[in-house]
């Protein structure tokens, strides 16, 4: 029966902590969130996605690659551009086939369960990305509670977890959670007891039609939509829902509200015990809700883990709030064309092989860099492994100017070349994340290098192991 | 083939001149070319002009020879603008020496300018890094200090060589510019001083990098047949020599080392006839205070991977074995991108000519200048000889 083949999970490692806002704040507006995740200056929700995805092939063991995908979701409320279809570029770093249907969902927090369902209804092998990274203004409850998280579901048949019900709740409820067209931030009309109805009412209609099973005794797990903390458990006692349940899988504490992926990362930490049976609810202001009865469980790759806090400072610069003017002096003049072209190598680090020497090139063009034969390469996808060979941190006047706002927002990098390995070895320049040796090994991971002319560009940089 | 010859070589000071224009830097740098040779020289007598010049802000990036040479009086004359990054006015400099020796030209002007200090530090940092390699290189995040500093890196792992050996290169290099009164940095620094300086590019301190530099250098280079007009003591040019190489770093065979360097030494060794060890000073691209140590290395003067030990004897100093860079380098004196392989040229040509002032060596014959483009994408190397003086 077709259903969830795998589950990746992805969150950015940073946190900051409900006491460092009430700090600087005098308070904290979210309730049951003591930390979120806060994305790094050069993450955003494209790159979160990613990280899932290549979890969730990960979890297959590595029998499903990206180019078995025939279908391939991107959802989220915070996409990096408002226009223009991501999923192109998405599947370029997973290597999915130009042929694969691809489909965008965003506009509502529950997007990451429709496009869930919406993969369900498809045949072939399915790739559902779900990333967010809400934000709200500094002093604004939503940002209080607003965190980062993605979750990649591959969908296809056979599947060890299925989808026995699904019900369908909507009804309108304007002004409670809203996101202005040209605006970054998301904003409510703090109307108390009308906000808390627009998110209880909906839930417990969702969850009174369910006809298959008992919500309240059935599930082992509820992954319950958590906007913050606390709105859950005002749901718990009037939709008849078994507090512990929801508890026991919720993501909202560590990793604050994550939009569109709050109900996935409830699902993927459900399938990490020994659940037997999930019930998933998701809402979307507006607003509507989906309940997904979840049999059985499928292999999950999370990496949620936190390598730190950070202080309050740090994330308003982290954000990008309080940082400078854009720079002056322009940024390199590579044209998007030209940057086109080599996305194979940005995405993918496709390197070349000479066929008259066998030797490795990178980037995979020109004359062969060792026996000078003006040939065409065979390309060769290095491994995401590789070694520093040469590397140094990047101080306050050292950057160039398009790496003067990450700069600013997250303070030193490192730049390294490092070698990789694919019979044979060849080197190439990498931004390092994190303090590095020569010596040191590294994993190549999707971030944001640079924006210009308003086109964000993408590639991979180099991640300590 | 006929011999080529060095009878006048002059600067601007070097420094941040808000009021002066690259082409007013270039005509004072030829005023002082004029006045340094020997027998005196009219700029009619100039039969072509070769100008190296980067083009830092986007001014004049087309054309800036003619408006230079222009500018000065030298009207009509076939002038061709040289660039090959900072190796640009050294390149210009050998172009000169072609022409002469291919008996196009009898006498040629060969200089460099560059104005980098009336832009905003963000513009600056732009084009600082137009030299390196723009698609992989630059967008890893990285101007050229990073790119030496992970020269430095690798250096640093294989041979031992320590932010310490670095320093003594910024040390003695500030100790002779302090003796050089066209040097931007004209003030001494301490050991202590470069260690602990603040970090630029791991391992590289705000004392082991160049300042940014406006500045004008030129040289008269004329034929063998035209010389006895303009000098009894003339210097000549006994050997030349150029390479270039991938312009990334990354796309190199060695990170501690620069092939083109090694390169551009060898045919200007074997054109002279001399070894490194025939040689009195020299004058090497000291960007970062590694370069000066790769260059060591690179030029011959010690074995490779020795080179920290080799400063930290003082070999190099101006009472050493083999002085090197007794105007101060770049670092001191100054990097006027463009202009800076010829302005090498005017040192050693008032070495050879005994017009160093404070900075005088005893009677030198044979010095070296080095200039490399880049992180090594192309290099440089003349050897220069004051054939008065027996072998």
């Amino acid at each position: 029966m077709r259903g969830i083949l795998a589950v990746g999970a992805y969150a950015p490692k940073s946190r900051v902590s409900a006491d460092a806002f009430a700090e600087a704040w005098g308070s904290f507006d979210a309730p049951g969130i003591e930390t979120k995740a806060v994305p790094d200056a050069d993450e955003d929700t494209l790159t979160i996605g990613i990280e899932a995805a290549r979890r969730a092939l990960e979890a297959t063991g590595d029998e499903v690659a990206g180019t078995d995908i025939a279908h391939l979701s991107f959802a989220t409320t915070t996409p990096p551009l408002a226009e223009e279809d991501l999923t192109a570029r998405l599947g370029s770093f997973l290597e999915i086939p130009d042929d694969a249907t691809r489909r965008t969902h965003t506009g509502s927090t529950c997007v990451g369960i429709d496009a869930l369902v919406d993969a369900l209804g498809t045949d072939g092998r399915a790739l559902v990305i779900a990333a967010d990274s809400p934000r709200g203004e500094p002093d604004d409850a939503r940002e209080n509670a607003a965190g980062a998280g993605g979750v990649a579901f591959l969908v296809g048949s056979d599947a060890p977890a299925t989808v026995s019900e699904r019900v369908d709740h909507a009804s309108p409820r304007p002004g409670t959670r809203f996101r202005r067209a040209g605006r970054t931030t998301v904003e409510g009309l703090e109307v108390g007891t009308y906000d808390r109805a627009a998110y209880v009412e909906p839930v417990t209609a969702v969850v009174d039609a369910i006809e298959s099973i008992d919500p309240k005794t059935d599930p082992d797990a509820v992954a319950l939509q958590a906007p913050n903390g606390g709105l859950p458990y005002r749901a718990t006692g009037p939709a008849g829902l078994d507090e512990s349940a929801v508890a026991a899988v919720e993501t909202v504490s560590e990793l604050g509200d994550t939009g569109a992926t709050s109900v996935p990362l409830s699902i993927a930490r459900a399938f990490k015990t020994d659940a037997q049976r999930t019930l998933a609810i998701a809402w979307g202001s507006g607003g509507g809700t989906t309940a997904l009865v979840l049999d059985g469980r499928a292999p999950v790759v999370a990496d949620l883990e936190s390598d730190g806090e950070i202080d309050y400072p740090a994330y308003l610069r982290r954000r990008g709030d309080v940082v400078g003017s854009k720079p002056d002096g322009g940024a390199a003049h590579v044209s998007v064309p030209t940057f086109r072209r080599s996305l194979p190598q940005r995405h993918r680090h496709v390197a070349g092989r000479c066929p008259d020497c066998a030797s490795l090139a990178f980037p995979p063009e020109g004359a062969c860099p060792t026996c000078g034969e003006l040939i065409d390469f065979d390309p060769v996808t290095l491994p995401l492994n590789g070694e520093i060979r040469a590397v140094t941190t990047i101080g306050q006047g050292g950057a160039p100017p398009e790496f003067a706002e990450q700069q600013a927002r997250q303070g030193e990098f490192g730049v390294a070349i490092v070698r990789f390995e694919a019979a044979g070895t060849v080197d190439l320049p990498m931004q390092v994340i994190d303090d590095a040796d020569v010596g040191d090994s590294i994993t190549a991971v999707p971030r944001m290098i640079y924006v210009e002319e308003g086109v964000p560009r993408y590639g991979l940089k180099a991640l300590p192991s | 083939m006929r011999d080529a010859y060095i009878v006048g070589a002059g600067q601007s000071p070097y420094g941040s001149f808000p009021d002066e224009t690259y082409r007013t830097l270039f005509r004072t740098a030829v005023e002082h070319a004029v006045d340094s040779v020997e027998d005196g020289i009219d700029l009619d007598e100039v039969d072509e002009a070769y100008v190296g010049t980067l083009g830092v802000g986007g001014r004049q990036l087309g054309l800036p020879g003619p408006a230079v040479t222009e500018h000065v009086g030298i009207h009509g004359v076939p002038v061709t603008r040289t660039e090959n990054a900072c190796a640009a006015s050294g390149t210009a400099v050998r172009q000169a020496v072609m022409a002469v020796r291919a008996g196009m030209a009898d006498v040629v002007l060969a200089g460099g300018v560059e104005v980098m200090t009336d832009l905003s530090g963000d513009a600056v940092r732009y084009w600082l890094g137009v030299s390196g390699e723009t698609e992989w290189e630059r967008l890893s995040g990285t101007t050229f200090a990073g790119v030496y500093a992970q020269m430095a890196s690798a250096h640093m792992r294989e041979y031992g060589t320590t932010k310490e050996h670095l320093s003594h290169v910024a040390v003695k290099n500030h100790d002779n510019g302090a003796k050089n009164p066209k040097a931007q940095l004209g003030f001494t620094c301490t050991l202590e001083d470069a260690v602990n300086a603040p970090t630029v590019a791991e391992p590289l301190t705000l004392y082991h990098c160049c300042p940014t530099t406006d500045g004008a250098a030129a040289t008269l280079v004329v034929s063998e047949d035209v010389v006895e007009e303009y000098t009894d003591d003339p210097v000549s040019v006994a050997g030349v020599g150029a390479a270039s190489d991938r312009v990334g770093l990354f796309q190199r065979d060695t990170y501690t080392a620069i092939p083109a360097s090694q390169k551009a030494a060898e045919q200007a060794y074997e054109e002279a006839g001399v070894t490194p060890d025939d040689l009195d000073f020299a004058e090497v691209h000291d960007c970062f205070s590694i370069a000066e140590l790769l260059a060591y290395e690179d030029l011959g003067f010690c074995e490779p991977g020795g080179s920290g030990p080799y400063v930290e004897s003082g070999a190099t100093r101006p009472d050493g074995e083999l002085p090197v860079n007794t105007s101060g380098g770049l670092k001191s004196k100054g990097h006027p991108i463009g202009a800076t392989g010829a302005g090498q040229i005017v040192e050693a040509f008032d070495q050879l000519t005994g017009r160093a002032g404070d900075r005088q060596l005893e009677n030198p014959r044979l010095g070296l200048t080095h200039n490399v483009g880049g992180s090594g994408g192309a290099a440089v190397v003349h050897v220069l000889e004051r054939t008065g003086v027996a072998r």
